[in-house]
């Protein structure tokens, strides 16, 4: 009896732990089944069609792996919308308008970000003001900049003659057709960042700071500068991604982004990232945006309307939290 | 002379030739509309491209910039009831709730599910310009809607004269002025969202009719953002009242600004008959301009077209009967006052039709 117990533990244990991989993969077996067809042919199957989630995908991976990172703290990013859209905007105004090349414009914008973050972390820190209070802030704060930068028109992008630097467009395009550059960006954060959360001692640090930060503090562990280090590693993410965002719709709007730090703490959360801190994982996380990526595509191809895919996206993160908090008392 | 005919017969070959099986369009079909650019020489589509097979079905696909707004929710039912005319046609909306990543997406998954033409209504320009292009390259039809997009990479553009309408209220005030001896006629404008072409375009087609009226952007005392809301119009407005209480003229970019601008002139203790109120949609819903001016809350606005119908019927010359559109088409708005309200509730089916 009690060995059979044990077994059934064990295999929940083994479900939760692959949680969101499962999800996914009953996700994309819906999706299989639920697509609509075109001349005998599943239209998601489609290459096109798969090549078009990457796509979509690339923007919200990249700012969930920066989300991790401050989620695994115990702390919150409401404000990387914002900052996607201050980040957009600025790269198409110094492209277009200062007439700067795309290094500079993309190093200066990622430094931005990095600001962005320090501030988010330094407020937060030094101040002992909760991060969802100060990212708040920069929501509006980051908004307010690239409103009041652009004159509140969105800039649009143009290459060659008269336009900005060629070597900016190829962030947006598909390789071959069919492979984004977006993602490969996604794929490439994913992977370095899973890298050094996993190898190096700022990585351990982080969930040790998440599992229980006075005992890290009493450790010797500088719980400060590291906390405020997610924040801006997470900010310059955001940052990218609104480079990214720019050169695939050729326009750096700042009404654009609204709503993506929804999103971004969504595929943490669906990916096994606990808000309490201290876990999640990279992978979990650029899972999670997938689902929710797939989840869109699917009900698109079906045409069902947008405003049921919000509430399904709802229901899809209170259940991934409420899976949670039934694994933390049932199995752990 | 005699090699000149065979010369002129190989020239109208090979131009008729050049233009595949596409007719020009003809001038009833415009239905009151004006061209502002012509047809494309080689028909709707790119050079390589045939024109559209016929088929028993055809699917159309239709991308929404934001249907939260009643104006563009409008403009999706004007579709859906014009393509019931038409059996074989199947039409799929989506909604880019006014995201332009969203709307990309959206024109996207219409591509891969097959559609056979794709209608659009852009939420801005510069994002989508590199979608369309892709489709109508690959030999999709292509009708945009309202918002036009940066290069013509599309088999036409149908939309509606922000400046013409601007003007004809302000001629209307500037009439309206004098008929009823305001010499020193003072308006409020309440605009739309700074920034957005069609407040621009209210504005200044405005001041065009007015000076044409014989009034001039002097006699416009107040002049507000209120970002298209009735919400933030009525603040706005209560400014308005409060700073010039001799105000004669209210005019609001659109009909739920001009409403908001009512409801501060009541609580500002106005004499709201003594007052012109003047607004631009006129939709027919419930709550839009055709019923103010019914129920006399406005006393004049301007049906701004959707262009759904249109679309549709477009749709079909092109796909079925290989019509060559003009390129740009403008559509014919109209006036309602007290005088027609009816006559024009009864055309667009508005809730209080007879």
């Amino acid at each position: 009896m009690q060995r059979r117990r044990r077994g059934w533990r064990d295999a929940l244990r083994f479900v939760f732990r692959f949680q969101s991989y499962f999800g996914l993969v009953i996700v994309v077996l819906l999706s299989i089944s639920f697509s609509p067809s075109r001349g005998g042919k599943l239209i998601f199957l489609n290459a096109r069609n798969l090549s078009n989630v990457f796509r979509d995908v690339s923007e919200t991976g990249i700012l969930a792996v920066g989300m991790l990172l401050v989620i695994l703290v115990a702390g919150i990013d409401l404000s990387v919308g914002s900052v996607l859209a201050l980040a957009a905007t600025g790269s198409a105004f110094l492209l277009m308008r200062s007439e700067w090349g795309a290094l500079p414009t993309i190093l200066v914008v990622l430094l931005i970000g990095l600001a962005a973050g320090w501030f988010n972390g330094w407020v937060s820190e030094r101040f002992n003001v909760p991060s969802f209070v100060t990212t708040l802030a920069m929501l509006s704060i980051a908004r307010g900049v690239a409103r009041y930068w652009s004159h509140d028109i969105a800039v649009p992008l143009s290459y060659g003659a008269g336009g900005g630097d060629p070597r900016f467009e190829v962030l947006g395009e598909r390789i071959g057709g069919l492979i984004p550059v977006p993602s490969l960006f996604m794929f490439g954060v994913a992977i370095i960042v899973g890298v050094v959360l996993h190898y190096s001692r700022f990585g351990r640090y982080l969930y040790a700071i998440g599992g229980n930060e006075t005992a890290s503090r009493l450790s010797g562990i500088r719980v400060q500068r590291l906390k405020v280090l997610a924040f801006m590693l997470c900010s310059m993410l955001a940052a990218l991604a609104g480079i990214l965002h720019a050169a695939q719709l050729n326009q750096g709007s700042p009404n654009d982004g609204v709503t993506y730090e929804l999103n971004a703490i969504a595929a943490v959360v669906i990916g096994g990232g606990s808000l309490f801190g201290g876990k999640g994982t990279v992978a979990g996380a650029v899972v999670g945006a997938f689902i929710l990526g797939v989840l869109d595509n699917m009900l698109s191809l079906n045409n069902v309307s947008s405003n049921i895919q919000l509430v399904v996206k709802g229901l899809l993160i209170v259940g991934a939290v409420a899976l949670q908090q039934f694994r933390l008392r049932s199995v752990e | 002379m005699k090699r000149l005919i065979p010369m002129i017969l190989v020239a109208v070959l090979a131009v008729a030739y050049a233009q595949g099986d596409w007719t020009a369009y003809t001038a009833d079909l415009l239905v009151g509309g004006t061209v502002k650019e012509g047809v494309r020489d080689g028909g709707p589509l790119p050079a390589n491209c045939p024109a559209p097979q016929a088929k028993s079905s055809y699917l159309i696909g239709m991308s929404q910039a934001n249907r939260a707004e009643p104006w563009r929710e409008a403009m999706d039912s004007q579709i859906a009831a014009a393509a019931k005319a038409y059996p074989e046609f199947e039409v799929v909306f989506q909604d880019a709730a006014q995201d332009n990543a969203n709307q990309v997406s959206d024109v996207e998954n219409l591509l891969v599910q097959g559609i056979d033409l794709l209608i659009i209504s852009p939420n801005q320009a510069a994002p989508l310009n590199k979608i369309v292009k892709e489709a109508w390259e690959d030999c999709i039809p292509v009708i945009v809607l309202d918002r036009n997009l940066v290069d013509p990479n599309y088999s036409m553009f149908i939309g509606a004269d922000n400046v013409a309408i601007g003007q004809a209220a302000g001629e209307y005030v500037a009439k309206w002025c004098a008929d009823n001896g305001r010499t020193d006629c003072k308006i409020a404008e309440i605009r739309g969202l700074t920034g957005s072409p069609p407040a621009q375009d209210r504005g200044d087609g405005f001041r065009a009719g007015l000076a044409a009226g014989g009034l001039s952007e002097a006699n416009i005392v107040f002049s507000q953002d209120a970002e298209w809301l009735r919400e933030k119009a009525l603040p706005a407005a209560a400014a308005a009242f409060q700073a010039h209480p001799d105000i004669d003229v209210v005019y609001g970019h659109n009909d739920p600004m001009a409403e908001g601008a009512y409801i501060a002139a009541g609580d500002a203790g106005v004499d709201l008959a003594d007052v012109l109120f003047v607004g631009i949609d006129a939709l027919p819903t419930p709550d839009g301009g055709i019923m103010s001016v019914l129920e006399g809350r406005l006393d004049v606005t301007h049906v701004y077209p959707t262009g759904g119908k249109q679309a549709i019927e477009w749709a079909h010359s092109i796909l079925v009967d290989h019509v060559n559109p003009p390129l740009w088409l403008v559509l014919p708005f109209e006036q309602v006052t007290a005088d027609n309200a009816q006559d024009v509730c009864n055309a667009y089916s508005c809730p209080a039709a007879k």
